[in-house]
């Protein structure tokens, strides 16, 4: 006979269970089961034995009937609820259960740099024909804890995922694979050093070119947290995990607009949870994930041991398939057929094959193409081309002459190119008469074939009338519509430093937009910049064809999209372009306020990959000019966090050809943009006033309990904490903007 | 070095209200946002990053500006014939009935105590740089004084003529003025505190706060 | 000439000078002053006028917006910026035009202002008409090696022409009053104080652009008087000569003519010198379009070189010696250029041509000020209890201080006094008058002290020797 007291404490955890799924006790009558389950508990010696089994039969029917209730109509706010409930499985239970041995690495309970990430040297094995192979893995995830305070809910802090980051390289350095566990609702969104946005940017930044295979499973994927451990080259998620671009709440919030301190409607929540797309099927949909491990029907418990068998079979399968892909594509082929065959069946006992995880070079090029490959694809589906007319395929073909163009140019030649120069420079040092004669001629030839780079001459430029005023069109510059308007404005610093209120027409014509007096700097819109940063008519765009979309069909969002439209007579929030500054050419990505607010979705992502691509292939230095951005745009939910790592790998691969890409913060920036592609940047600049950061003081109060002092975002403090490299002032952006095009991009201007 | 500290503290026990004066900081139209008798609150928050209570309002040039209180109180005085009309710069529109805080008390009575500087001519005054450079970190640090430090610029006829310190050495107290105000003749600029005395200073400072409780 | 009210937006002596003018020429005007001003006699002077409310107090002469501010609601019409201040701010002159209720800015049009504010674009302008300006850069530098290029050229001139300490200038674009200039007179320090003066003047201007002159010696400072009017106008009144300046290169004494060979030995044809500025002068003030009162700035070497230093595009505070001893069609009474000025502002003709300006004798300023010319010109302020001078029909004298009450100088501007004007037959009877003048005025004052007061009275009589005399 079983233990009647443990029985009943199962029965009131399924109990409980069921009312964290259900949001509270209300649901039917779960209450009075509840109640029944307790009042047996208290009165357990006063009952007779056989009435007391017979009652707990009654109630695990009632129990178990529930629950088919519950599983057969999972609502996607219920599975919010799923993986939020504290019997969940935690990370410390994979590691118990799914691999063989660990050792944690940094950290020890609540003694540790960030308890809420957990790293660990693990091994996981298989069984071919009754032999023992085991692999040596590094795993990093988050730790959500059993309700202790310190584990902080998974909530890594900047340095939790910095500590991630270096376990990543650690695992670089001994080549062996990397299991990530995602199991968080976001990152903790403070700025203290390295701060969460550039934290996590620069986590996506090398795991784009971690060489070894990264598998990654998700829990809990809240948005940006969850990237910081989730560009992988295969990505698992759990049947009954949610992966959103915001939490449920969050959306709500923002969605009702819903003023601080108030409360979220319980079915605002429940119709963004929908809307939002964030269960594994919904994402396995949209392609942000690669494979689904099916949990039970509510979701796997910590002693759900068939559950971290499953599990640890799929990590297996998703590091062979990652390593095989590299080896050779028939093998791959072979490997996935064999399993096909054997899907829907039960979780075998054993492989047919012993793989090894070890890569050549070679191989792991390879894995780094795909991963590039894979990422380059997500969400490719879901932005609109509009007007395919006849000048987008002949700016293709243009696209691909110039390649091929460019190709021969830094590709094939250079080689070459550096030794007929180096020749040429040794001979000329000499210096002497004779010398420059006979290298004259030769000179001449190499410089029809290679034109120097066009660089305004530096010494005794009395051309250089360009030069003259930073704003070369001096008294007439572009005139900015906000200056249409006979009233003054106040300085926001006025009553710090005594500044006098200013003329509209004076402060958005010849000032502008910064206060004489303290520099403070007023927003102004982006074609101010358009006009008044490069040179004049230089600005070509391109790929304005790519059109954002309402790629999850997110109620109310189509008529929104619409509006801003026609608003701004643009298809996205990003502008793409070639340009000049002071006669340097470079290529432009320009994220604006006045459509949705800069957000980045698919559309934004795939045009400022494509012109990380265009700056690559014509070698060009790449200026990520952020006017505004409110981070990821939640409507496009998944879709648009997989922006992050997707853009990031791009940028990575532009540098690492020998691209000069700098980031300039303007007005607000936020979010998932800055804590990937653009945080990344080696050279990230502010303009004067703007702020940067992960996310505003409203969601750090909310989830942090903290309130943070007035400037806590300002460009003054993102330098002082490190997070960008220097301060703008607008007036000399222009200027500055050359000087570091010049010094940073060196004799050999952004290509090596 | 005595004071008597009962004196002082039933004199401004019955001197307990301050009353400030609102002047217009330049011309404009103004129209109240109070009331006579109504009270209103001084800037709060953490930070004081939330402004007090809206007094007025004055549009000078299409631009509409909210005054709002720096002090707690009670409005008196509004003049009813400026209500909607052009005002001239440093006019005064109302006034505020503040009742001293213990701070405020300390703060008074400290005068008679410290060390003070006083403005040798009415001109605009500016901590010293350094001072102001150091305060500016921690608001709440004992900056130590030697004699022969400059410690205030005094900026007069557009020349600045640096004002050392010559009593005792000792520690920055407190600082009377706003840097860059206009300090008239005579007024407290600087308190400092000898170090001899920084004791009694303090045992004065502690005798107010209980003192004032228990009166 | 319609009912116009005149904003005066400015204080002191010039206020005053301003009033009048409008008063005699049947304008309205209304003042404006601050607290510090509140005793000042511009205040009181429109006060005791009355009709209507003709002063307003305002937070600060600086603050446009309260002159703004005041002209609407006094219902004024034009503004009359005086010197310092808005007279040469084309930001203000361009809202007065520009805003929805306009207003007449006396004085020329903001564009000119603009275009001759910047002296760069003044010194390209001047070369391009063949006018002659300081040897140097006549562009803005921004490059290091460029600038040290323009200064080793510039030593070297000066050694060809045999100069004995040469020495270049190095200049912010945009600085003036001896902010932002510095002297060299070695090369090799050249690089250190250019790069301060870039510093400076990206930190001050915004810009750090940077001029470089060769730095000249042993000259005479000169000025041409010139009024023009939108019909295309353009008459000159003379030359002045305001060498004498304190140590902020701040004039204290000036004379017209500016020069004057029947009492000084020039080394240089002295007419021939002021006949070449004048014509220079008037050759840009055509080209430009100039529309109202103005002064050209010329510094004459002693080899008689004139070169063109700036343009000021405003009313100056010494005009008035260049108005005293010039005609009008063979009038009695001297010119008044205040008045000129306000005439032209409102379109009108000037209503003669250069033919019918004569000349006759000299006149003087003395510019009393509460300063201690032993200590570096420190400004002195207190309270002033006694203030007499002699009334002679020779000579004027505008004060905004009071004499019936004591006056405290208030410490948020320059302790400017009075302004006396002073008449002769010929050069030498104005200096003794200038002389007589001095003797007889006396000014009596504390300190915050109770120490006496201090002026440039004797200082001022020390130099009339120096009048006009290379």
């Amino acid at each position: 006979m079983a233990d009647s007291g443990k029985l009943l404490s199962q029965l009131a955890d399924r109990i409980s269970y069921l009312i964290d799924i259900k949001g509270s006790s209300a649901w039917i009558n779960l209450k009075e089961l509840q109640d029944r389950v307790q009042g047996l508990r208290h009165s357990l010696f006063e009952i007779k034995e056989a009435d007391l089994y017979n009652e707990i039969d009654r109630i695990e029917d009632r129990v178990s009937f529930m629950e088919d209730r519950v599983a057969k109509k999972l609502s996607p706010a219920e599975i919010v609820n799923i993986v939020r409930s504290v019997q969940r499985f935690t990370l410390i239970d994979i590691l118990e259960n799914v691999y063989d041995s660990y050792t944690e690495l940094g950290g020890e309970g609540e003694c540790n740099l960030d308890p809420a990430v957990v790293v660990a040297r693990a091994t996981i094995s298989r069984r071919v024909k009754n032999k023992l192979y085991s692999h040596q893995v590094m795993v990093i995830g988050h730790e959500k804890g059993r309700g202790e305070e310190y584990r902080n809910g998974g909530c890594a802090k900047p340095w939790g995922n910095d500590k991630a980051l270096r376990y990543m390289m650690v695992a670089e350095t001994e080549g062996i694979p990397i299991h990530f566990f995602i199991f968080t609702p976001g990152s903790y969104p403070v700025e203290d050093y390295p701060g969460a946005a550039q934290q996590i940017a620069r986590n996506i930044y090398v795991m784009a070119r971690l060489r070894v295979p990264m598998v990654s499973f998700i829990s809990e994927g809240g948005s940006g947290g969850a990237e910081a451990i989730g560009l992988s080259d295969f990505r698992l998620m759990g049947s009954r995990g949610y992966y959103s671009v915001i939490s449920p709440e969050g959306a709500a919030a923002i969605e009702g607009k819903i003023r601080e301190g108030e409360k979220v409607p319980k079915d605002l929540i429940e119709h963004c949870a929908t809307q939002l797309k964030i269960t594994a099927s919904d994402n396995l949909k949209l392609g942000t994930i690669d494979r689904i491990v099916e949990e039970p029907p509510l979701g796997a418990k910590r002693e759900d041991y068939a559950f971290f068998r499953r599990l640890r079979y799929e990590m297996l399968r998703a590091t062979d398939e990652i390593v095989l892909k590299t080896k050779n594509f028939r093998a791959f082929r072979a490997y996935a057929l064999r399993r096909q065959t054997e899907e829907g069946k039960n979780v075998p006992e054993d492989f047919d094959v012993a793989i090894s995880w070890n890569l050549t070079e070679l191989e792991i090029d390879r894995l780094l193409e795909l991963r590039s490959k894979k990422y380059r694809e997500m969400g490719k589906d879901f932005f609109l081309k509009k007007s395919k007319g006849l000048a987008q395929r002949f700016r293709r073909a243009k696209d691909l002459a110039s390649r091929g163009y460019y190709e021969l140019r830094y590709g094939l030649l250079r080689p070459h190119h550096r030794n007929v120069q180096k020749v040429i420079e040794e001979v000329s040092s000499e210096g002497s008469v004779f010398f420059k004669k006979v290298t004259e001629p030769v000179r001449a030839a190499y410089d029809f074939v290679f034109p120097q780079p066009k660089r305004p001459a530096k010494v005794v430029s009395s051309e250089g009338s360009d030069r003259r005023s930073i704003f070369a069109e001096e008294w007439e510059p572009y005139l900015s519509p906000l200056a249409n308007e006979d009233r003054t404005v106040t300085c926001p610093n006025a009553s710090k430093y005594g500044c006098m209120d200013l003329w509209v027409p004076d402060l958005y014509g010849e000032f502008c937009g910064v206060c004489p007096n303290c520099g403070h700097h007023f927003p102004l819109e982006y074609q101010w910049y358009l006009k008044n940063l490069f040179d004049k008519d230089s600005v070509r765009e391109f790929n304005n064809h790519i059109a954002s979309s309402n790629p999850l069909g997110f109620r109310g969002f189509d008529a929104r999209l619409r509006r801003d439209i026609r608003r701004t007579g643009r298809m996205s929030s990003i502008i793409t372009f070639d340009a000049r500054v002071f006669g340097i050419r470079l290529v432009v990505a320009m994220l604006f306020s006045n459509f949705r607010g800069g957000t980045v979705g698919a559309a934004e992502g795939e045009k400022f990959v494509r012109a990380c691509d265009i700056a690559k292939t014509t070698r060009r230095p790449f200026l990520a000019y952020v006017h505004t951005t409110g981070g990821i745009r939640i409507q496009e939910g998944t879709l648009g966090v997989v922006q992050m790592p997707k853009c990031t790998l791009a940028v990575r691969e532009y540098i690492e050809s020998g691209g000069l890409y700098i980031v300039v913060y303007d007005n607000n920036s936020y979010a998932g943009p800055v804590a990937s592609f653009l945080g990344c940047s080696l050279y990230q600049f502010g303009i004067r006033s703007s702020r940067i950061g992960f996310a505003g003081p409203r969601v750090i109060r909310e989830t942090t309990g903290r309130n943070v002092p007035p400037g806590y975002h300002s460009a003054k403090n993102a330098l002082r904490r490190g997070h960008i490299q220097g301060i703008w002032d607008r007036r000399e952006f222009r200027k500055n903007l050359y000087d570091a095009l010049m010094t940073m991009g060196g004799h050999n201007l952004y290509y090596r | 070095m005595g004071i008597n500290l009962n004196d002082l503290l039933r004199h401004y026990r019955s001197h307990i209200f301050e009353d400030y004066q609102v002047e217009t900081p330049h011309t404009g139209v103004i129209s109240y946002k109070v009331q006579d008798g109504q009270t209103v609150e001084g800037p709060s928050g953490e930070w004081l990053q939330r402004p007090g209570t809206l007094l007025y309002i004055i549009e000078r040039e299409k631009n509409v500006k909210k005054m709002y209180t720096s002090w707690n109180g009670q409005v008196t005085g509004i003049r009813p014939d400026l209500e909607g009309h052009f005002v001239e710069a440093g006019e005064v529109v109302l006034s505020i009935r503040h009742r001293l805080d213990k701070n405020e008390i300390i703060d008074r009575i400290l005068t008679q105590v410290l060390n003070i500087l006083r403005a040798p001519q009415q001109a605009r005054y500016f901590l010293s740089s350094d001072i102001s450079a150091k305060l500016g970190k921690h608001p709440e640090c004992r900056i130590a004084i030697e004699p022969g430090d400059e410690i205030v610029i005094m900026s007069l006829m557009k020349r600045d003529t640096a004002i050392s310190y010559k009593e005792a050495s000792g520690v920055l107290y407190k600082v009377y003025f706003r840097s860059g105000d206009i300090v008239e003749q005579g007024s407290p600029l600087l308190g400092i505190c000898p170090s001899d005395r920084l004791q009694y200073v303090q045992e004065v400072v502690q005798r107010i706060r209980t003192d004032w409780e228990n009166m | 000439m319609s009912k116009e009210r005149v904003l005066i937006a400015n204080r002191g002596e010039i206020a005053i000078r301003i009033m009048q003018a409008c008063k005699d020429l049947g304008l309205d005007y209304v003042v404006v002053y601050t607290k510090e001003d509140e005793s000042s006699l511009h205040v009181r002077l429109a006060q005791e006028r009355g009709g209507f409310k003709r002063a307003y107090r305002i937070s600060n002469y600086k603050d446009p917006n309260e002159i703004f501010s005041v002209a609407d609601q006094a219902k004024c019409t034009a503004i009359h910026p005086g010197y310092g201040f808005f007279s040469e701010n084309f930001g203000f002159a361009r809202r007065a035009t520009m805003r929805t209720r306009p207003l007449t800015f006396i004085g020329p049009r903001w564009e000119v202002i603009r275009d001759l504010g910047s002296k760069i674009n003044t010194k390209r302008l001047a070369k391009k008409l063949k006018v002659p300006v300081i040897p140097g850069s006549d562009e803005l530098i921004y490059n290091e090696m460029e600038a040290e290029e323009v200064a080793e050229e510039l030593f070297f001139l000066q050694k060809e022409q045999g100069v004995q300490h040469p020495s270049v200038l190095v200049k912010a674009s945009a600085g003036g009053g001896g902010m932002g200039i510095e002297e060299v007179s070695r090369l090799d320090v050249f690089r250190m104080v250019y790069r301060k003066i870039q510093n400076y003047a990206k930190r001050q201007f915004g810009d750090e652009g940077v001029l470089i002159e060769q730095c000249l010696r042993d000259y005479q400072h000169l000025e041409v008087q010139l009024l023009c009017s939108s019909h295309d106008e353009v008459v000159h009144f003379g030359t002045r000569n305001c060498t004498i300046q304190s140590s902020g290169r701040q004039k204290r004494l000036e004379v017209a003519p500016g020069f004057d060979p029947a009492v000084c030995e020039y080394p240089f044809d002295a007419e021939g010198v002021l006949d070449q500025i004048v014509r220079y002068s008037v050759r840009m003030a055509r080209h430009v379009g100039y529309d109202s009162i103005g002064t050209w700035e010329w510094i004459v070497c002693r080899d008689g070189s004139p070169y063109l230093m700036e343009v000021n595009t405003r009313i100056q505070v010494e005009n008035e010696i260049s108005a005293r001893i010039s005609r009008i069609k063979g009038g009695t009474e001297p010119t008044n250029l205040i008045k000129e000025q306000i005439k032209v502002a409102f379109g009108d003709r000037l209503g003669f041509t250069q033919k019918d300006v004569s000349f006759e004798g000299t006149s003087i300023e003395l510019r009393i000020v509460a300063e201690d010319t032993n200590r570096g010109f420190a400004p002195w302020c207190g309270t002033i209890t006694r203030f007499d001078y002699p009334e002679e029909p020779w000579a004027r004298l505008y004060s905004h201080v009071p004499r019936d009450i004591p006056y405290k100088i208030p410490t948020e501007y320059d302790p400017n006094l009075a302004l006396a004007i002073i008449w002769g037959q010929d050069s030498e009877q104005a200096k003794e008058r200038a002389r007589q003048f001095q003797k007889g005025t006396v000014i009596e004052g504390k300190g915050a002290k109770g120490e006496d007061i201090i002026t440039n009275l004797d200082y001022l009589y020390d130099r009339i020797n120096d009048i006009l005399q290379f």
